[in-house]
C-alpha cells in the first residue's frame, strides 16, 4: 500500500486528507448499506406504535377467527353433517363425516381436525391483550377507552375460540398468555376449567364492551377508529355478542339457569330501534332473498356473532361457505351439489305446509322455494343460503364465489335457545312464547299453549327448520340428547365421549403431551 | 477483536477503492476476461497487447482453469451442434458432478440444476430455487427469479408471470467457454453467490485483425410422439372389475356420467385427439457475428434468432439475442472493456387444463374430462384460439471493466448489471371456464448491480518462489419486484384487458370502468444487499507446489442484524507429483495431486429473517391463501402460517473439501481425473412443525446440516489417432453422490413434515412409504391382536375385505405413520455421460449418451388412475384429466384390485407399490458433419473461407429404462411422476457454420 503511494507521487497531502474523510464516511455508510427496510413485514420496532397498529391488530384477530371457522368449510362440516339432515352425493369424505366415521383418512379430515388455527386466534388475542397498551404511550390518538374496548374484544374473542373448540374436541389445552417466542408443550385441560375461564373472560369483557360501535354508546362515545356505526355493523363483538356466547356456553354445560339469565340480558338490551344495524327478527324474505337484508350477505347488524366476507373488498371466496357444498345448477354451473337434503328428510322436518320456508304456496299450488329448489327432483338444491358473488339477485351464478358470512348466532337463534332454557327449567308458557316469537315470521301455525306435544321437541324441531345450514344441527342433537337421553346409540356417544371429534395427527405429532380423544383410539 | 480487525481491513480496502476512484479515470481490464480458452469453437487470435494484459488479469480467476483439459468444462464445439435451448440442456450429461433433469419437454420452462447433490430437502417448488447454482456470464452472477411470488399462489405448478427459464437466454453460438466450478478455493473467491456451486460462462471475445464474419444456422424439426390412444371403452373396461367386486347400488348410480352412455360418440367414438395435440414442429436458428479492429481497439458483435418448439400443444420459445463487446487499450497500461448482452424471450405456453386453472385458481366442475375425439378437441382448441397468453422476458446484462497495470500492480474496477423484465398477459374466454372469463397481468423485474474492485500484486521473490496477492471488494444490490392483478367475470369476451380508473379522485379509483370485473391485486418487492471484502494469496514454488489461500468477510442485508457478517477462509494446495518424483517416468505425462477446503456463507434468498419477530398479513388458509382484509379493512398478525421467525438465526454456510488426482498417460492420449468431495451445508434454516397450541404452523429454525459426499471420475482418451484414417476420441464422466442429513435444528433426531420424514443419518431425498403386502380378500385374513382380540386397523379405521395389507412394522396392530418406512431416493446415485468423436476423411461423427442410475419415483399417475373414485368426486385441481390422458402403453403396470370406495384410501400414493426404479440411459445426440472448406470446390475460390461446416444432428433418439411411465426424466422435484410433463421430443436438424 504505502509503497504504492510513495511511488505515485501524484497524491498530495490534501488529496489524502480528503480521501481519508471519504474512507471514514464510506466505512460508516457501508455498514448502513446493509440496513434494508423490508416492505413485506412489520417488525417489533415498528409494530404497536400507532393507532393504525391497534386497528390492524384488532382486525387481524377477527380475520383469524373467520379463518378458523371457515377454512375448508369447518363450521358446516363439523356442525351440520354428522347424523344431520344432509346427504352427500358422491364425496367419500362427506359421507364418512355424515356416518360419523371421523377417523377416515381423507385429507380434509386431517385439515379440519387440526386445532392450530383456533390457537392462532388465542395467541393473537393474548398478544393483543399484552401488547396493545404500548400504543397508548406512543400515539396520543389512541385513548385508554379505545384500548379498553379493544382488549375486551380480544378477551371475548379468545373465550369464544375456547368455547368453539370445547364443543368440537372436549378437553383442550388452556393457554392464557401469548408466551410470545416460547413454544412449550401443554397438556389438555379439563373442559370444565376451560369453559370456566371462557365464562369469566366473557363476563369481564361484557362489562366493557359497548352495544354499538361508532354510535355514542355510553361506554364508547363517538366514532370508533374514526368510523361510524355503518362501518362496524356485524364486524366486531358487542356486549350482546358476549352475552349470546355466554348463553351458549352455559347451555352446552346444561346450566340452563344461567342460560336463562344470559339470554334475558340479550332480549332486554339489544337495541330495539328497528334499524338495519341492530339485531332484530327478520322476515322470511330477509332470511332467504339474499338481498340487502340477508343475515348472511355482508356484515350485518343482525349477525350477533358472525364473521363476514365483504364482496366489495375482495373477500368473496369459493371455499369457506356452505354454498360450495350445497349449490348446483341452475344456481351455479356445477351440475350436482356435494350434498343435499333428501326429500324424505325435508318432509319430516317441515310438516306444516303453511310454512314459508318449505310448504305449499296456496295460490300457485307449488312447493315454496325459499329453502329448497327443485324439490321434485332426486336432489333438491338447498338454497336458503345463496350469496353468490355479492348476493345480488341479478347474478347468474357464472362466477361461483360466495360472500356469505360464517354466522354463529342471530336473534331467532338466541330466542330459541332462551325457549329451550325456559322449557328445561319448566317455564312452559314462557318457553312457548319465546318459541312462537322466534317462529312467528315463518308462516307456520304457532305452538299452542294447550298442545300436549313436548315443547322441547317442538323447540328443537323449530331449530332444525330455522337454522338448517347454519352449522347447528350436530350441536343441537347433542344438547337435545343430553336433555332427553332417550336414544341409546346417542347415549353411548355421550357417555364414551364419542360426541367429540378426533384430534388431527399433525397436532399429536407435534406435541407428545396431547393424547387422542379416547373414543377414537 | 474480530470487528476491529475487520474494520481495519475495510478501511484499507476502501482506501484503495477511493484511490481508484480518484485516480482511475483510467484502469482495469475485464475482470472476467480470462484467457484460458477451453476448446474454442473458432481460433482466437488476440492481439499481443491485449493478450498480455489478459494474462495478468486472468490471475484473478486463473485458478478456475487450474484443472486443465476438458475436465468440468463443456465441450462447446460439440454442444453447438445440438439445438439445445437452455443452459441446463447444454450441460445435461456433459460434466461430472452436475445433474440436470428436464421435468418437461415444454421449451423454455424453468429447469433445475444440482451441483454435487442436493443441499436441502425439497418440500415444494420454491425450495428448488434455494439449491440452484449461480451462473456467471462474463463475470456477472445472473439474478434468477425470486420464489417470493409463491406466497400469493394457491398452486405452485408454475410461478406467476412468464415463468420462463432465464437461462434459456444464452445462445451457445456466442459462448466461448462454459465451466462448472466445483473447486472450493475457486468458489470461495467468487463469494456467497456461489455457495451452491457456480457455472462460469464467457462469451466469445473481440479480437483484432481483419474483419471476421461467422454465420451459424440450422433448420430442423421436433417429431410428434406416437401414442397408443384409448377411448371411453378402455376406461369403462378398466373400471368394471372394481364395480363388480365392490360397488353398492348407490355407487353404481354415481357411475361417471361421461362413461355411462356407450353409444356416445364423444367418449366411445374414435380416439384421435393426438392428431391435434402432437404436431411435428419446425425449429430454426440463425446468427451472425462480426469481429474486427486494431490491436488497441477491437469489437465483436453477435446477433441471432432461435426458435425452439415442443412437439405437443403448439409450445414454442422464440429468442432474439444481440451482444456487443468493445475493447480498448488507449495506453499499454490501461484497458477498457465493455460487454453488453440483450435478449428477448417470447414463450408460447401449453394449453393444459391444469396450468390454466392453476393460474386462475378458480375451479369449475371437472367431473367430465375433455373427450378423446378429435372433433370435440378441435372445438376446445377453437375456443382456445380466443385465449391471450403472452409471455415475454427482456434481459439485459452488461459489464464495464477497467484495468490498470503498473509494473506488478494491477487494478481492476468493474461495474456489472443484470436486469430482467418479465411480462405476462392472460385472458381466458368465458367458454373455457363455465361462462366466466378471466384476465391477469403480470409485470416483474429482477435487477442486480455490482461494483467490484480488485487490486493484485505479483511478487517474484526469486526464481523459484512466486507470490500473487489480491485484495478486493464487492457491493451487490438486488431488487425483485412484481405487480400482478387478476380479474374474473368480466362483462364480455371482447374486453380482454383489465383496465382500471387511474384517477385517485374518482370514486371508482382502481375499479374497472366497464364494470363486472372482480379484481385482485398483488404487489411485492424485496431488496437485498451483499457486501464483500476479501484477500487472497497464491504461492508457487517452481512448478512443484502451488498453495492458495483466501480470507473473506461477507455481509448480507438478509441476515439478522447481529449476525450479518461472516468471515470465511479457504485454503488449497496443488502438488505436481510428476515433476517431483516421476520426472523420468515415461508412462505419466502429468500427475497432480490437489486438495482444497473452504467455508462459504450462504445468504438467504428471503428478507424475512432480517426482521426477527414480525407481523405479516396472513389471514387466509390453504384453499384461499390471499384473503386481503376483514370487514373491508386490513389486519395484521404474527406469521402463523408461514412460521415464527425468532432471533438467533445465524447465516448458513457450507464447508467443502475436495481431494483430487489428475493424470495424463501415454503421451497425453489418456487423461484421467479422480476427485473425492465432501460438502457440508450447515446451519440451514428449516421450517419445522411447532406445537400447534402455539398457533403457529411452524418455526423457522436454524441448525439443519446436510452432507453430500461423492466421487467424480473423468476419462478422456484418444483411442485412435490417425491423421489420414479413422480417429476416435472418447470421454467419460461418472459421478457418485450420496446425501445424508447430519443434524436437525434443536438436536432433533427425526421430524415429520407433511408427507415427508427427515431422520438424522438418512438421506434427505428418501420417500416415506407404507410397505404393501397385497390384499385382504376376506375379513378372515385380517390379523387379530391376540392380546386385545381386536383386528388390525388403519389409523382408527377398521380394515375390510378389499383393503390393502400394509405391513405393520411395529406390530401394534394399528397401521399409522409409525409403520411408514424411508425407502428409495429421488436423486440418482450415479450420473454420467459418454461422448465420442470420430473423424474420418474430413467427416466428423459425434455420439453422446448420458445416464442416471439408482433413483426412484412414485407413480402418482397410476395412483390417480386407480384412485378414480376419490379423484373424480373430490373436484379439486387433482381431479383434472387432460386430453393426453387418453393413452396407454405396453409398459403400463397393473395393480391389485382394491375397494376404491374404502375409507383407508387403498390407492394412496405413499406406498411402495407405486415406487418404481427410474434409472435410465439415453442416447442424447448423434451428429455427423463435414467441413467443405477443405474441398476443392471452395479451396479454389478466392473467398477466404476458414470453415464451412455442414452437419446433421439427431437428438433424444433412444431411452433405455424399466420405468413404466412415458419417460423417467418427466418426474417432478418431489419425485412424483404425474404424467403432466410434456414429452422430450426427438429432434432432427440440418446446420451449417461459416467462418470467413
Amino acid at each position: 500500500m504505502i509503497y504504492f503511494i510513495n511511488r505515485n507521487t501524484i497524491f498530495n497531502k490534501a488529496v489524502i486528507t480528503v480521501l481519508l474523510i471519504a474512507v471514514i464516511s464510506m466505512n460508516f455508510s457501508c455498514k448502513k448499506a446493509l440496513d434494508v427496510q423490508s416492505t413485506r413485514l412489520s417488525t417489533e420496532k415498528t409494530q404497536w406504535t400507532t393507532l393504525e397498529d391497534g386497528l390492524s391488530g384488532l382486525l387481524g384477530m377477527y380475520a383469524l377467527m373467520r379463518t378458523a371457522m371457515a377454512s375448508n368449510n369447518t363450521h358446516w362440516l363439523m356442525g351440520e353433517l354428522r347424523l344431520g339432515d344432509f346427504q352427500a352425493t358422491s364425496r367419500s369424505d362427506l359421507k364418512a363425516i355424515i356416518r360419523g366415521d371421523l377417523k377416515a383418512s381423507y385429507p380434509i379430515m386431517n385439515e379440519i381436525t387440526n386445532w392450530r388455527r383456533f390457537y392462532s386466534v388465542i395467541n393473537s388475542t393474548s398478544l393483543f391483550i399484552e401488547r396493545s397498551g404500548e400504543i397508548l404511550a406512543k400515539d396520543k390518538r389512541y385513548t385508554k377507552v379505545n384500548n379498553d374496548v379493544d382488549i375486551a374484544q380480544a378477551r371475548a374473542l379468545r373465550a369464544f375460540a375456547y368455547f368453539y373448540m370445547v364443543r368440537i374436541w372436549g378437553d383442550v389445552p388452556l393457554i392464557t398468555s401469548s408466551h410470545d417466542g416460547q413454544f412449550e408443550e401443554h397438556a389438555k385441560t379439563d373442559q370444565k376449567k376451560v369453559l370456566a375461564f371462557a365464562e369469566a373472560e366473557l363476563l369481564a369483557a361484557a362489562k366493557v364492551l359497548p352495544i354499538y360501535y361508532g354510535l355514542n354508546d355510553p361506554q364508547l362515545p363517538g366514532d370508533y377508529y374514526g368510523r361510524n356505526r355503518d362501518s362496524w355493523n356485524g364486524v366486531l363483538l358487542t356486549k350482546i355478542s358476549a352475552y349470546s356466547i355466554l348463553s351458549h356456553l352455559s347451555a352446552w354445560q346444561g346450566r340452563y339457569v344461567d342460560t336463562e339469565v344470559y339470554t334475558k340480558f340479550v332480549m332486554d338490551n339489544y337495541q330495539k330501534d328497528g334499524s338495519q344495524s341492530s339485531p332484530r327478527y327478520i322476515s322470511m324474505d330477509d332470511l332467504t332473498e339474499n338481498g340487502f337484508y340477508s343475515p348472511f350477505a355482508f356484515k350485518r347488524g343482525v349477525q350477533i356473532v358472525g364473521f363476514a366476507f365483504e364482496y366489495g373488498n375482495g373477500e368473496a371466496t369459493a371455499n369457506g361457505h356452505i354454498e360450495q357444498l350445497t349449490l348446483a345448477a341452475p344456481l351455479i354451473r356445477k351440475p350436482v351439489p356435494d350434498m343435499f337434503v333428501p326429500k324424505d328428510t325435508i318432509r319430516s322436518a317441515f310438516k306444516d305446509l303453511k310454512d314459508l320456508r318449505f310448504g305449499l304456496d296456496t295460490v300457485t299450488k307449488l312447493y315454496r322455494t325459499n329453502y329448497f329448489l327443485n324439490y321434485n327432483t332426486e336432489m333438491p338444491i338447498f338454497k336458503k343460503i345463496n350469496v353468490r358473488q355479492n348476493g345480488d339477485l341479478g347474478n347468474d351464478g357464472t362466477f361461483a364465489v360466495f360472500s356469505s358470512a360464517v354466522l354463529f348466532t342471530r336473534l331467532e337463534e338466541i330466542t330459541l335457545l332462551r325457549a329451550e332454557a325456559l322449557a328445561v327449567l319448566g317455564a312452559r308458557n314462557e318457553a312457548i312464547d319465546a318459541l312462537n316469537t322466534a317462529s312467528s315470521r315463518r308462516g307456520a301455525t304457532g305452538f299452542s299453549n294447550t298442545s300436549n306435544a313436548d315443547v322441547i321437541d317442538a323447540i328443537f324441531a323449530e331449530r332444525r327448520r330455522e337454522l338448517m345450514g347454519e352449522g347447528w344441527r350436530w350441536y343441537d342433537l347433542v344438547r337435545y340428547n343430553r336433555i332427553k337421553r332417550n336414544n341409546p346409540a346417542f347415549n353411548r356417544l355421550l357417555d364414551e365421549n364419542g360426541i367429540y371429534w378426533p384430534i388431527s395427527r399433525d397436532v399429536l405429532n407435534a406435541n407428545k403431551l396431547i393424547v387422542q380423544n379416547s373414543y377414537w383410539n | 477483536m474480530v470487528r476491529i480487525i475487520a474494520s481495519t481491513i475495510y478501511t484499507v480496502l476502501l482506501f484503495m477503492l477511493c484511490l481508484s476512484k480518484a485516480e482511475a479515470k483510467s484502469y482495469t481490464a475485464p475482470l472476467n476476461y480470462h484467457s484460458i480458452l477451453l476448446r474454442q469453437d473458432t481460433v482466437p487470435q488476440d492481439s499481443v497487447e491485449l493478450k498480455k494484459i489478459d494474462m495478468a488479469i486472468s490471475k484473478k480467476i486463473s485458478s478456475i482453469a487450474i484443472l486443465k483439459g476438458t475436465r468440468d468444462s463443456v465441450n462447446v464445439k460439440m454442444s453447438a451442434l445440438s439445438p439445445n435451448l437452455s443452459l441446463q440442456q447444454i450441460l445435461k450429461g456433459n460434466t461430472s458432478g452436475l445433474y440436470v433433469q428436464e421435468i418437461t419437454g415444454e421449451p423454455g420452462t424453468e429447469q433445475s440444476m444440482l451441483i454435487r447433490g442436493l443441499s436441502a430437502p425439497i418440500f415444494s417448488r420454491k425450495d428448488v430455487y434455494a439449491v440452484q447454482p449461480v451462473v456467471y456470464l462474463n463475470g456477472i452472477p445472473l439474478a434468477q427469479d425470486n420464489p417470493f411470488a409463491f406466497e400469493v399462489q394457491k398452486y405452485d405448478y408454475n410461478r406467476i408471470g412468464p415463468a420462463t427459464n432465464l437461462l434459456s437466454a444464452i445462445d451457445i453460438n456466442n459462448i466461448n467457454s462454459i465451466e462448472v466450478i466445483k473447486d472450493p478455493v475457486t468458489l470461495a473467491k467468487l463469494g456467497p453467490n456461489a455457495a451452491n456451486g457456480a457455472i462460469w460462462i464467457t462469451t466469445k471475445n473481440a479480437k483484432s485483425g481483419s474483419r471476421q464474419i461467422s454465420v451459424n444456422s440450422y433448420f430442423g424439426m421436433v417429431q410428434a410422439t406416437n401414442v397408443n390412444t384409448v377411448n371411453g371403452a378402455f376406461e369403462n373396461k378398466f373400471r368394471q372389475p372394481f364395480y363388480q367386486k365392490y360397488a353398492t347400488t348407490a355407487d353404481r348410480a354415481n357411475y361417471a356420467s361421461y362413461l355411462r352412455d356407450s353409444t356416445s360418440n364423444d367418449y366411445y367414438g374414435p380416439s384421435n385427439w393426438n392428431d391435434l395435440y402432437f404436431k411435428t414442429a419446425p425449429i430454426h436458428s440463425i446468427d451472425l457475428s462480426l469481429t474486427g479492429g486494431s490491436e488497441r481497439a477491437n469489437f465483436r458483435f453477435f446477433g441471432g434468432n432461435t426458435r425452439s418448439a415442443g412437439n405437443a400443444d403448439q409450445t414454442a420459445l422464440n429468442r432474439y439475442t444481440a451482444a456487443f463487446q468493445i475493447n480498448m487499450a488507449p495506453f499499454t497500461w490501461f484497458t477498457l472493456s465493455t460487454k453488453i448482452n440483450a435478449t428477448r424471450l417470447d414463450r408460447d405456453r401449453n394449453r393444459s387444463v391444469r396450468d390454466h386453472f392453476g393460474e386462475t385458481t378458480y375451479l369449475t366442475d371437472f367431473s367430465t374430462p375433455l373427450a378423446p375425439n378429435k372433433g370435440l378437441y378441435q372445438s376446445f382448441l377453437n375456443e382456445y384460439d380466443k385465449v391471450i397468453d403472452d409471455n415475454t422476458n427482456t434481459l439485459l446484462q452488461g459489464a464495464v471493466s477497467m484495468n490498470i497495470k503498473l509494473n506488478k500492480v494491477n487494478f481492476t474496477t468493474s461495474l456489472l448489471f443484470d436486469y430482467m423484465e418479465g411480462v405476462r398477459d392472460v385472458f381466458y374466454p368465458s367458454t373455457l371456464m363455465e361462462d366466466n372469463n378471466y384476465v391477469s397481468n403480470y409485470f416483474g423485474f429482477n435487477q442486480r448491480m455490482i461494483l467490484n474492485n480488485a487490486f493484485t500484486y505479483a511478487l517474484d521473490l526469486n526464481k523459484n518462489n512466486h507470490f500473487d496477492f489480491e485484495l478486493g471488494q464487492s457491493l451487490q444490490d438486488d431488487t425483485y419486484k412484481y405487480n400482478y392483478a387478476k380479474a374474473y367475470n368480466g362483462p364480455s369476451d371482447f374486453i380482454k384487458i383489465n383496465e382500471v380508473d387511474g384517477n385517485k379522485d374518482h370514486d371508482d379509483y382502481l375499479e374497472s370502468p366497464y364494470g363486472g370485473f372482480y379484481i385482485f391485486r398483488f404487489n411485492d418487492r424485496e431488496k437485498s444487499k451483499l457486501l464483500s471484502f476479501y484477500g487472497s494469496v497464491k504461492y508457487k514454488y517452481k512448478d512443484l507446489l502451488t498453495l492458495r489461500g483466501s480470507l473473506r468477510n461477507d455481509g448480507t442485508s438478509n441476515g439478522q442484524p447481529d449476525s450479518r457478517w461472516m468471515i470465511t477462509p479457504a485454503i488449497g494446495a496443488e502438488f505436481n507429483l510428476k515433476s517431483q518424483f516421476l520426472k523420468e517416468n515415461t508412462l505419466f505425462d502429468a500427475l497432480n495431486l490437489t486438495a482444497s477446503w473452504s467455508r462459504m456463507m450462504k445468504p438467504f434468498n428471503d428478507d424475512r429473517f432480517a426482521g426477527g419477530p414480525q407481523y405479516r398479513v396472513q389471514m387466509g388458509w390453504n384453499e384461499e391463501p390471499t384473503l386481503p382484509t376483514y370487514g373491508g379493512r386490513g389486519g395484521i398478525m404474527r406469521p402463523y402460517t408461514s412460521g415464527w421467525v425468532g432471533y438467533g438465526i445465524g447465516l448458513p454456510y457450507v464447508d467443502q473439501l475436495n481431494v483430487g488426482v489428475d493424470a495424463a498417460f501415454l503421451k497425453g492420449r489418456l487423461n484421467a481425473g479422480l476427485t473425492f468431495y465432501k460438502k457440508d451445508d450447515k446451519r440451514m434454516v428449516l421450517n419445522l412443525p411447532l406445537v400447534t397450541e402455539s398457533g403457529y404452523a411452524s418455526i423457522n429454525s436454524s441448525g439443519m446440516d446436510v452432507s453430500n459426499t461423492g466421487i467424480e471420475l473423468n476419462l478422456n482418451a484418444a483411442v485412435l489417432q490417425n491423421n489420414k484414417g479413422l480417429s476416435w476420441t472418447s470421454g467419460i464422466n461418472l459421478s457418485f453422490n450420496r446425501n445424508k442429513l447430519t443434524a436437525l435444528p434443536g438436536g432433533l433426531d427425526e421430524l415429520i413434515i407433511g408427507d415427508r420424514k427427515l431422520k438424522v443419518g438418512k438421506a434427505i431425498d428418501a420417500f416415506w412409504l407404507y410397505e404393501n403386502n397385497g390384499i385382504f380378500n376376506s375379513t378372515a385374513e385380517i390379523p387379530v391382536n391376540p392380546a386385545t382380540n381386536k383386528p388390525l386397523t388403519f389409523d382408527g379405521n377398521a380394515l375390510k375385505a378389499g383393503d390393502p395389507s400394509w405391513k405393520d412394522q411395529n406390530g401394534d396392530y394399528v397401521i399409522n405413520d409409525a409403520d411408514k418406512v424411508l425407502k428409495g431416493n429421488r436423486l440418482p446415485k450415479i450420473t454420467g455421460g459418454w461422448s465420442n468423436e470420430f473423424n474420418y476423411a474430413g467427416f466428423n461423427l459425434n455420439i453422446q449418451l448420458f445416464a442416471a442410475i439408482g433413483q426412484k419415483a412414485l407413480n402418482q399417475y397410476d395412483a390417480n388412475r386407480y384412485d378414480f373414485i376419490n379423484r373424480e368426486t373430490s373436484n379439486n385441481i387433482g381431479s383434472i384429466r387432460e386430453v393426453n390422458s387418453w393413452q396407454t402403453s405396453s409398459k403400463v403396470k397393473s395393480y391389485p384390485i382394491y375397494n376404491p370406495w374404502s375409507d383407508v384410501i387403498p390407492y394412496r400414493v405413499d406406498q411402495d407399490i407405486f415406487l418404481e426404479n427410474a434409472s435410465y440411459v439415453k442416447l442424447r445426440t448423434v451428429s455427423l458433419g463435414y467441413d467443405l472448406s477443405k474441398t476443392r470446390l471452395f479451396s479454389k475460390m478466392k473467398a477466404d473461407f476458414k470453415r464451412i461446416y455442414v452437419y446433421v444432428t439427431a437428438n433424444n433418439l433412444l431411452t433405455i429404462t424399466s420405468f413404466s411411465g412415458s419417460d423417467p426424466e418427466l418426474i417432478d422435484y418431489t419425485g412424483m411422476y404425474n404424467g403432466y410433463g410434456m414429452a422430450i421430443p426427438k429432434t432432427y436438424t440440418l446446420g451449417i457454420k461459416f467462418d470467413l
